[in-house]
């Protein structure tokens, strides 16, 4: 890369427009030693740059730690992961019991339920044989009134008598005042 | 997914998690920490790993997550102490030869940067991504990934500037 071509990519990098592999055109050129005067202010960055990604995790030592407290974490969730299940038992279990007193509550609801309905059906059972009762009673009792109605007319029939018998010794006192002699008479004649 | 899968698949990955969490909380500990929290969170999902079609990204985008809460919970407390330790690995970092002054002047003008640019940055220059693959990680659109990059690159060559120019006036 000339000098040219350095200055114009150094201009292109400034507006955000180079492209990866010319920005590491870029970084090589700064790192040479053919770095002129007047680019020389550019140059720290694009050191910097490649300095820092040269570093890396400081050392195996630092590799063997990660390893080991990945290893010891895998190990860790590993034990971890029969949690899980385990939580998961306690869970269907409580669910289960949960579905047990549930299950449970409603046929207590259910007999008590029935038991009413059935108390219910017994008190209208009872209810219905009251009103028979009642009915097959009121039946008779109407019976035995027409019963006590033919027994009025003979009271009435009773009293009529009476009436007639009043009208017998009327007409038992009329013959006699009417036909004094004759009542008389037979007397007389007895 | 079993523990070989893993670790031909994922644990590869070690290395650019390390330098992204390494790039966003500053911190060498909490960097290798943080790897092995992402490492953590992928094999506790490793039955569900074969719906996505970029495990990378997805460890990426879990470091990013990670990196963001542990960001989050360092800004309220106990930041003074954490700035002084800071400040003394920094100063310790700085007597190190091998990193020229001017190269340590971009690792302190990334820091100023706003962290989701700092993770574009990042992402881009350092691990060489796509910008698709930025837009994935970072749940953006790739022309705003572009556009926040290129804002990010030319901060940094300010603040650069800005600090060559004090050099100088110093020298």
């Amino acid at each position: 890369m000339n000098i040219k071509e350095a200055e114009e990519l150094i201009a292109k990098y400034y507006e955000g427009e180079t492209n990866l592999s010319e920005e590491k055109l870029l970084k090589e050129f700064f790192l040479g030693d053919d770095v002129p005067e007047h680019l020389l202010p550019h140059q720290p960055l694009f050191r910097f740059f490649v300095d820092e990604s040269h570093e890396t995790l400081s050392d195996e030592k630092q590799d063997e730690v990660l390893t080991r407290r990945l290893e010891q974490y895998r190990l860790e969730t590993a034990t971890v992961k029969e949690h899980p299940g385990k939580r998961r038992l306690y869970y269907l279990s409580g669910i289960a019991a949960g579905l047990l007193i549930l299950v449970g509550l409603v046929f207590v609801i259910r007999n008590e339920a029935e038991k009413r309905q059935h108390q219910t059906l017994a008190n209208t059972s009872a209810e219905l044989a009251y009103n028979q009762t009642k009915q097959a009673l009121t039946l008779m009792s109407v019976g035995l009134n027409t019963g006590l109605d033919a027994v009025q007319h003979f009271t009435t029939l009773g009293n009529a008598i009476g009436q007639v018998q009043k009208f017998n010794t009327f007409n038992k006192y009329q013959i006699q005042f009417i036909n004094p002699e004759r009542m008389q008479t037979p007397s007389i004649n007895k | 997914m079993n523990l070989q899968d893993f670790n031909i698949k994922i644990y590869p990955l070690k290395d650019k998690i390390f330098r992204f969490a390494k790039r966003m909380l500053e911190q060498t500990e909490e960097a290798e920490d943080l790897v092995q929290e992402v490492f953590i969170r992928m094999w506790k999902n490793r039955e569900k790993l074969d719906e996505y079609r970029s495990l990378e990204a997805l460890a990426m985008v879990t470091a990013k997550n990670l990196c963001l809460d542990k960001l989050k919970a360092k800004k309220h407390p106990v930041e003074s102490w954490d700035h002084q330790i800071h400040l003394i690995e920094r100063m310790a970092e700085q007597t190190r030869p091998d990193h020229s002054d001017l190269v340590l002047g971009v690792k302190e003008a990334m820091k100023t940067l706003p962290e989701q640019s700092r993770m574009i940055v990042h992402l881009r220059d350092i691990e060489g991504y796509e910008y698709n693959e930025i837009s994935e990680i970072m749940g953006m659109q790739e022309n705003a990934v572009r556009v926040a990059l290129s804002r990010s690159r030319k901060r940094i060559r300010e603040i650069l500037v800005k600090e060559k120019s004090y050099e100088y006036q110093r020298s």
